[in-house]
C-alpha cells in the first residue's frame, strides 16, 4: 500500500483560496459547500509604548486543509455503519455512499471539519483526494491549481520529507489523528496548543 | 446569534431524543420494577401492564424523532456492523433491545391468562435493558476528539436528567394506571429521587458551564459557542424544581396529584430539559477547526 499524503507550504501560500475553488468548480460543489478550505489565524497586538514607539505583535498567516486522509482517522473511528473506510491502496479516506445513513457523526469527530452531511443526497460528503484523477496520474486538482506551487501531494514518504506532521495552529496536534499532512511553517506560524490566534474568516469556512 | 445556535437547531430532533428517551426508559423500568415487586392485585396488574404503553410511546416519540434526522435511513441496518466500535451504533443496538424487549412485553400482557412469573422475569429484562440503553445514550457522544462532550459531564447529565425526569413520568402513568402502590410509599420514594436526582444535575450542571471557559479551539472558548449556558441552567433548575414542588403539594394530608396534574408537571419538567439539552448541542466543539 502506498499512503498518499498532502504537503502545504505555508511560506509560499497567500491566502488566495484558488485551491478552494478549483475544487468547487471540479466537484460542482454549491455555494455552501466545499471540500477544501483556507483558515485565516490571525492574533496579537499593536500599542504605543513608553517612550512613544508603536511596537506589534500581530501576525496572520492562512492554512490550507482538506481532508487530511488520517492514519487513526477520527471519523472512521465513530462511523456506525463502516461506510467511512480507507482505501487499502492509498489509504485516501472516503464514504460508501451505499453504506452511508448521514448521521452526521463523521461531521462531529472530525477535529479537520472535513465530512458534512448532503441533506439533499442523504450521506456525507468530503475530499476523497480526487481518487480519480490520482489514477489517471494527475494531482488532485487544488494542488494543481495553486498558483503558488504551496500545495504539493505524493506518497507519505516524499511529503514527509518537505514538512512537519502538521501541528500549527489552528489546527491540532497531529497525535490525536496522525493527519498525512505536512507543514512548511511560515514564520508567523503558532503551535497547535498556541492560544495566541484565532481563526478570523468563520463564515467563509463553516 | 453565536456559532453554536445554527448548531443545536440542525440537531433538534437529537435534542427532543435525549430530552424523553432516558426519561422515559427510567419510567418504563420504575414501573417493570413496581410489576416484580409490588403486591399486586389481578386487575391492578393488568392495569399497570398496560398503562406501560405511556412511558413506552414517549420513548419512542424520542427514538422515531431521532432516526428523522438521518439522511439515508434504508441503510440503517448497516449501523449493527458497528456494535463495539461505534458508540453511536451501540447505542442504537441498545435501543433496539429495549423497544424490543419492552414493547413485546407489553403485548405479551394481553394475553387472557397472566402469567404472573414469566412477566416477573420479562420485567427484570426490561429493567437491565433499560439501564443498558440509559448507559449507551450516556456515551454516544463520547468521541476522544469532542472536546466539549468527552467528559464525565455528559454521561452525568443523561443518568441524572433520567432520574430526575423518569421517576415523574413512572408517577404519572401509574396514576393512570390507578396503581395502589401510589398511595403507600412509593410516591413519596419517587418523588425524593426525582428531587435529588435534579439536585445533583444542577450541580453537575453548572460545573459544566464553567468548564467551557476553560474549552477552546480555533475559533475561541466553548462558552463562547453557548453564552447563554447559565441562564439556560437556570431555566431547566426553575422549571424542574416547581414540577417537584407541585407534585409534592398535591401530596399535602396523604392524597395524590390527579393524573393531569402530575402529565402537567412532567410537560413542565421536559420543557425546562428540552432547554438545556439544546445547550448541550450548541457546545458541539472539537479539537483544531470543528464546531
Amino acid at each position: 500500500m502506498t499512503q498518499y499524503a498532502f504537503h502545504f507550504d505555508a511560506t509560499r501560500c497567500t491566502g488566495c483560496k484558488t485551491c478552494e475553488f478549483a475544487c468547487k468548480d471540479y466537484k460542482d460543489l454549491d455555494a455552501d459547500s466545499a471540500y477544501r478550505k483556507v483558515y485565516e489565524c490571525a492574533g496579537g497586538e499593536t500599542v504605543r509604548d513608553a517612550d512613544g514607539c508603536i511596537r506589534t505583535t500581530c501576525f496572520s498567516y492562512p492554512v490550507s486543509i482538506s481532508c487530511n486522509h488520517c492514519d487513526s482517522p477520527a471519523c472512521m473511528q465513530v462511523c456506525p455503519t463502516g461506510a467511512m473506510h480507507k482505501d487499502d491502496q492509498s489509504g485516501l479516506v472516503s464514504v460508501d455512499e451505499g453504506k452511508c445513513i448521514g448521521c452526521g457523526y463523521c461531521h462531529m469527530a472530525c477535529p479537520y471539519n472535513s465530512p458534512k452531511v448532503d441533506r439533499e443526497k442523504g450521506h456525507s460528503v468530503k475530499c476523497d483526494g480526487c481518487a480519480e484523477r490520482l489514477s489517471a496520474g494527475e494531482s488532485p486538482v487544488c494542488v494543481e491549481a495553486c498558483p503558488a506551487r504551496a500545495l504539493a501531494f505524493g506518497p507519505v514518504e516524499e511529503m514527509g520529507k518537505l514538512g512537519e506532521r502538521a501541528s500549527i495552529a489552528p489546527l491540532p496536534d497531529a497525535s490525536l489523528t496522525y493527519p498525512n499532512l505536512f507543514v512548511k511553517a511560515c514564520a508567523d506560524a503558532q503551535p497547535s496548543d498556541s492560544r495566541a490566534g484565532k481563526i478570523v474568516n468563520p463564515l467563509e469556512v463553516l | 446569534m453565536p456559532l453554536g445556535f445554527e448548531t443545536a437547531l440542525g440537531e433538534i430532533t437529537l435534542v427532543l431524543f435525549t430530552t424523553l428517551a432516558p426519561s422515559g426508559i427510567v419510567a418504563c423500568a420504575i414501573m417493570a420494577g413496581v410489576l416484580v415487586f409490588s403486591p399486586l392485585g389481578a386487575a391492578e396488574r393488568i392495569r399497570i401492564n398496560r398503562g406501560l404503553c405511556i412511558p413506552l410511546v414517549i420513548t419512542m416519540v424520542g427514538l422515531v424523532a431521532s432516526a428523522t434526522h438521518l439522511g439515508s435511513p434504508a441503510n440503517a441496518l448497516y449501523v449493527f456492523l458497528g456494535v463495539g466500535r461505534s458508540p453511536l451504533s451501540n447505542e442504537v443496538f441498545a435501543a433496539v433491545l429495549f423497544l424490543a424487549s419492552c414493547g413485546l412485553y407489553w403485548l405479551f400482557c394481553f394475553t387472557e391468562k397472566q402469567y404472573v412469573t414469566a412477566q416477573k422475569a420479562w420485567c427484570v429484562f426490561v429493567i437491565v435493558t433499560g439501564a443498558v440503553c440509559v448507559g449507551a445514550i450516556a456515551r454516544a457522544y463520547d468521541a476522544p476528539t469532542i472536546v466539549t462532550w468527552s467528559t464525565p459531564f455528559v454521561p452525568a447529565n443523561v443518568w441524572l436528567s433520567a432520574f430526575a425526569g423518569g421517576p415523574l413520568l413512572g408517577m404519572a402513568s401509574l396514576r393512570v394506571a390507578r396503581a395502589v402502590c401510589l398511595h403507600r410509599l412509593a410516591s413519596k420514594v419517587l418523588l425524593a429521587v426525582s428531587f435529588a436526582a435534579l439536585v445533583a444535575n444542577l450541580s453537575v450542571l453548572a460545573a459544566q458551564s464553567i468548564d467551557l471557559f476553560n474549552i477552546w479551539n480555533g475559533y475561541g472558548t466553548a462558552a463562547s459557542l453557548v453564552p447563554w449556558y447559565p441562564a439556560m441552567v437556570v431555566l431547566y433548575g426553575m422549571a424542574g424544581i416547581a414540577a417537584v414542588l407541585f407534585v409534592a403539594a398535591g401530596m399535602r394530608g396523604g392524597k395524590l396529584p390527579s393524573a393531569s396534574k402530575l402529565g402537567a408537571c412532567c410537560v413542565l419538567f421536559f420543557a425546562g430539559l428540552f432547554v438545556v439539552r439544546f445547550g448541550f448541542y450548541m457546545m458541539h466543539m472539537t479539537y483544531g477547526v470543528g464546531i
